[in-house]
């Protein structure tokens, strides 16, 4: 635990932890510091001047809260009638050349300029004198729009490209009321990461020209999530909205900060992936390609593995602890094979030092852990024998084409049980639709050891079901979660103490000592 | 009135050239120097109660002081000859007329503080006085006075000469800094001081061209040699560089505390054309203006300046005679700090481009007596708010003609009421 040390906010004793400035220490406690520049992973820059507090202590009468540390007895005054007017100032000051038109910005809603008007302006407007006029819908690559006019010249999105990707290709041009965010000319930007701009941005200035106008903020749901684009697994936010008898759609996903995982950001590619909740889902039960209700398909599947001489099980690295666990159990109860092989989620040479990982799925840890047998030539050799393959939406063909293997698969009898088309379900005498990751809860192991818990989000209005209800279905003994957890517990030492309801919000790292898996 | 002492060799020609510098004492304090322990030497400039001729006034063996010890870091020395503050003019000279004596300087501050790279900032339009330093620099390099060994001695400095690209900002000591390190020409939010953490992360002294060339005269003839002119708190001479409406407009050195109206009158042949005085800025267009009843009992030095609620600043003095237009006076000024605000922080980069607007209405005919009042506002919301002191630069000087010319404001006024005195014509382009 962080030291901790007391000093006085508007008069009132509290403890904050030490080491921190004031926006975070105060900010820690619930007492907000108004800032725009600076972010805590980009450190203070002072250019914005909306933290401007007082100290008693004889220092000089304002100083940035940003770059002011907390110490012992310090007395932070906030709420005098002198600060207050200064942030009104600064806040006027900040609003003369922007356009007043939050209704058509697609920053409404979360937006702290708009948060701080309610706050702590709440004047009209004294501008009577021309605005400064700016450029709008400026596209400075990756997916990233630039709106001039809304930017408050923070410098975080500069920031950003100069000290986390290190790519720096934005930067603040001209001097004065001239002063704008810019490219160089013909060299956008060009990192994996660069749609992080657009929520460091506090405010409409930056903007996702996948996700901008689509949707009025307020409308959407914002819940949280653990992104499967890779075995990363950064925290994200999910927000999706369900419309009047239209389904509950998935609009975009965010970086959620964890210091343990991820930090405040995340890949592009992991940020897109929302999509692939949305599209190519797969919705109809087929049995030869007919439709047929659930029921009925399962009833199918139930058949075909009593009758198959040697089926064999795959089940997907992406799937949950719990959704793994019960697959094993059902194999196990059938005395069929139980495999995990999944090369074809590795893109080799694809991750960085960063966050993104080669491994594009998001628990390949928990079929270590609950031994689940991955090996390529293990499984190849029982393919060959095998005449069903029982799949539990397992892409086998994910990133890599493997015709040997297709051609192995293709005189098989194949059952898919599947939340996306792909090559097994297009070839499936029985095919299952299950739900995906936002739509189910669980639990994931991240490439780091870090085991992470979800809860389920997006709610269609044809619910799919999950992995976990057909292994029930087909005659497996885990009926939920929690039966699913107390089989983990005893099978797997490394898990035997977690409680699921009880894993720390920034997850729980299992492979270290255990002096540091005590204090985590 | 006059002395030379920086202005000595002012007038000898060629006394930019190392070899008629020479014949007249140049670097022939370096034996001196060399016999001293730095701290002495430090101690002597604090005696001398030398302070920084840049405009702040902050005392140069202190600021030294401030250097921490032992950091196994290199200390730098920038030497600050960014001189764009309008109406100051008075280090050109030295960089032209005396740059051996600079150099000298330098040699002296470095023993003193441990400093072994220099790197000269300087004005990027100076272009002759690029030209001439940088030969001084050369001559001194090929005598010996500046390399490996200076003056004989184990003891290394090498001189960097600078040049900024056009920004007056740059002047202010961390965007000197910034630029000197390549980067886009910003002050730094402070702390860390330059003293503590400067160049390239390193304990830094910044230091005014003047400043620096004011130390031969101190090592050859003593702390108290220097201190004999000025008063107890304003130590020394300055160069002045005297402009707008006088008849004799120029460079004057002449000692801290002489009253102003005394040196307009003898030195500078009094306000031109026989016109009356209307008011004085004293030390650069930074400084809140003096109306001509206070510059009766004003003092050229820095105690004075404070008492008259303005600032010494650069020296750099400009009459006003009875026909300036204040209103202009002010547009112009807050065009040019508005132009050179590097735009970072809020209240400066939005701030002062509303001000020129509004003073803009104002001389259109367009403004109101409620424009004024929100001018006069604003200089008070932006003031101290900013990461540097270039804000400020433009609301006190700004802050002072509204309160003291007021009339002259409201004259422009489309609803004042009857505020006009009968001798400003109302005056619209
Ligand atoms: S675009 Fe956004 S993040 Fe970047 S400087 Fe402007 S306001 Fe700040
Ligand atoms: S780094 Fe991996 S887990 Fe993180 S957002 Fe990207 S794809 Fe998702
Ligand atoms: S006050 Fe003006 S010049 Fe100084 S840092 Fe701020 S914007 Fe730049
Ligand atoms: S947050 Fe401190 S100045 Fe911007």
């Amino acid at each position: 635990m962080a030291d901790m040390l007391k000093l006085f906010v508007n008069g009132e004793e509290v403890e904050v932890e030490s080491g921190k400035n004031l926006i975070d220490a105060i900010g820690a406690v619930g007492i907000e510091i108004p800032h725009l520049c600076y972010h805590p992973a980009l450190g203070a820059d002072g250019n914005c001047r909306m933290c401007l507090v007082g100290i008693e202590d004889g220092r000089p009468p304002l100083v940035p809260a940003c770059k002011t540390p907390a110490m012992e007895g310090m007395r932070v005054q906030l709420d005098t009638e002198k600060i207050k007017k200064i942030q009104r100032d600064v806040m006027e000051l900040e609003l003369i050349n922007h356009p007043v038109d939050c209704p058509i910005c697609d920053q409404a809603g979360e937006c702290k300029l708009q948060d701080y008007y309610m706050e702590h302006d709440l004047q009209e407007s004294r501008m009577r004198v021309a605005q400064v006029k700016k450029s709008k819908n400026l596209d400075f690559g990756c997916g990233v729009v630039h709106d001039q006019e809304r930017c408050v010249l923070c410098g975080r999105c500069v920031r950003f490209t100069r000290q986390i990707t290190g790519t720096g290709e934005l930067g603040i041009v001209n001097r004065t009321d001239t002063a704008r965010v810019n490219i160089f000319p013909g060299r956008p930007l060009n990192n994996r990461y660069a749609l992080n701009v657009v929520d460091l941005c506090p405010v409409g200035a930056m903007t996702s020209r996948d996700f901008r106008f689509s949707q009025r903020v307020w409308f959407l749901k914002k819940d949280e999530g653990i992104c499967h684009g890779c075995a990363k697994g950064c925290n994200i936010h999910i927000d999706h909205n369900r419309e009047k008898y239209k389904d509950d759609v998935i609009y975009r996903y965010r970086a959620r900060h964890n210091d343990l995982v991820n930090g405040y950001f995340i890949c592009d590619e992991g940020r897109m992936s929302y999509k692939s909740e949305n599209e190519n889902r797969l919705t109809e039960a087929t049995v030869k390609g007919d439709l047929v209700a659930v029921s009925e398909a399962v009833h199918t599947i139930r058949q075909e593995l009593s009758e198959a001489k040697k089926p064999l099980i795959l089940v997907s690295p992406n799937s949950s602890l719990e959704q793994q666990w019960a697959v094993k159990r059902l194999a196990t109860l059938s005395g069929v094979e139980c495999f995990g092989y999944s090369d074809a989620y590795i893109k080799e040479g694809d991750g960085d030092d960063y966050l993104i990982r080669d491994d594009k799925s998001a628990n390949r840890k928990g079929l270590e852990l609950i031994e689940i047998e991955t090996s390529k030539q293990r499984f190849e050799e029982a393919l060959a024998e095998c005449d069903l393959l029982v799949n539990f939406d397992n892409d086998l063909f994910r990133f890599d084409a493997n015709e040997e293997m297709k051609a192995v698969v293709a005189g098989k009898k194949v059952i898919a049980i599947s939340t996306h088309a792909n090559y097994l379900t297009d070839n499936g005498t029985v095919v299952l639709p299950v739900a995906s990751y936002s739509e189910y809860g669980g639990c994931v192991v991240n490439e780091d050891g870090i085991l992470q818990a979800f809860s389920p989000v997006v709610r269609k209005n044809e619910e799919l079901i999950d992995v976990l209800e057909v292994t029930r279905m087909l005659g497996g003994d885990v009926s939920d979660s929690g039966q699913a957890w107390s089989g983990i517990r005893s099978a797997v030492p490394e898990l035997a103490e977690v409680q699921p309801d009880l894993i720390p919000a920034e997850g729980l790292q299992l492979s270290v000592s255990e002096e540091a898996h005590v204090s985590a | 009135m006059e002395v030379k002492i920086l202005s000595e060799k002012f007038e000898i020609e060629n006394a930019n050239l190392l070899k008629v510098a020479k014949e007249h004492g140049a670097y022939s304090t370096l034996d001196k120097l060399f016999s001293m322990e730095p701290v002495d030497v430090t101690e002597e400039v604090k005696k001398a109660g030398l302070r920084g001729r840049g405009g702040a006034g902050f005392p140069a063996g202190v600021k030294w002081g401030f250097l921490p010890k032992d950091t196994g870091k290199p200390t730098y020395l920038a030497v600050n000859s960014d001189e764009s503050e309008p109406a100051t003019f008075k280090d050109r000279y030295i960089l032209v007329r005396d740059p051996h004596m600079l150099i000298e300087g330098i040699i002296i501050c470095c023993w003193a503080i441990g400093c072994h790279d220099v790197y000269i900032y300087i004005r990027g339009e100076y272009t002759t006085q690029v030209k001439v330093l940088q030969a001084a620099i050369d001559e001194a390099y090929a005598a010996g006075y500046l390399g490996e060994k200076v003056a004989g001695q184990d003891f290394r400095i090498d001189v960097t000469v600078h040049r900024g690209a056009g920004a007056y900002v740059c002047g202010e000591e961390t965007a000197l800094l910034e630029s000197i390190e390549g980067k886009k020409g910003q002050p730094r939010s402070k702390p860390p001081f330059p003293a503590v953490e400067g160049l390239y992360g390193c304990p830094t002294i910044i230091n005014n061209v003047q400043t620096i060339a004011s130390l031969p005269f101190i090592m050859t003839n003593g702390a108290e040699a220097y201190s004999v002119y000025g008063t107890e708190k304003s130590a020394g001479t300055h160069l002045f560089g005297i402009s707008g409406h006088v008849e004799k407009p120029g460079m004057y050195e002449l000692p801290l505390g002489l009253p102003l109206l005394e040196v307009l009158e003898k030195v500078a042949g009094g306000v031109w054309k026989g016109r009356k005085l209307k008011g004085v800025i004293p030390g650069g267009s930074s400084t809140p203006v003096l109306t001509a009843e206070e510059a009766k009992t004003v003092t050229l030095d820095y105690e004075s300046m404070a008492e008259h609620g303005t600032m010494f600043g650069s020296g750099g003095i400009v009459v006003l005679d009875e026909t300036v237009d204040v209103v202009k006076l002010v547009q112009n000024l807050i065009h040019f700090y508005h132009h050179e605000s590097c735009g970072q922080c809020t209240p400066c980069r939005e701030g002062l481009g509303w001000m020129k607007k509004i003073i803009g209405k104002l001389l259109e005919g367009e403004g109101t007596m409620a424009d004024i009042e929100l001018l006069r506002e604003l200089c008070d919301n932006i003031e101290m708010k900013t990461v540097c002191v270039l804000s400020a630069a433009c609301t006190m000087p700004v802050r002072s003609y509204l309160d003291k010319f007021r009339h002259e404001f409201e004259a422009y006024a489309k609803d004042r009421v009857n505020s006009a005195p009968a001798n400003v014509e109302l005056q619209r382009n």
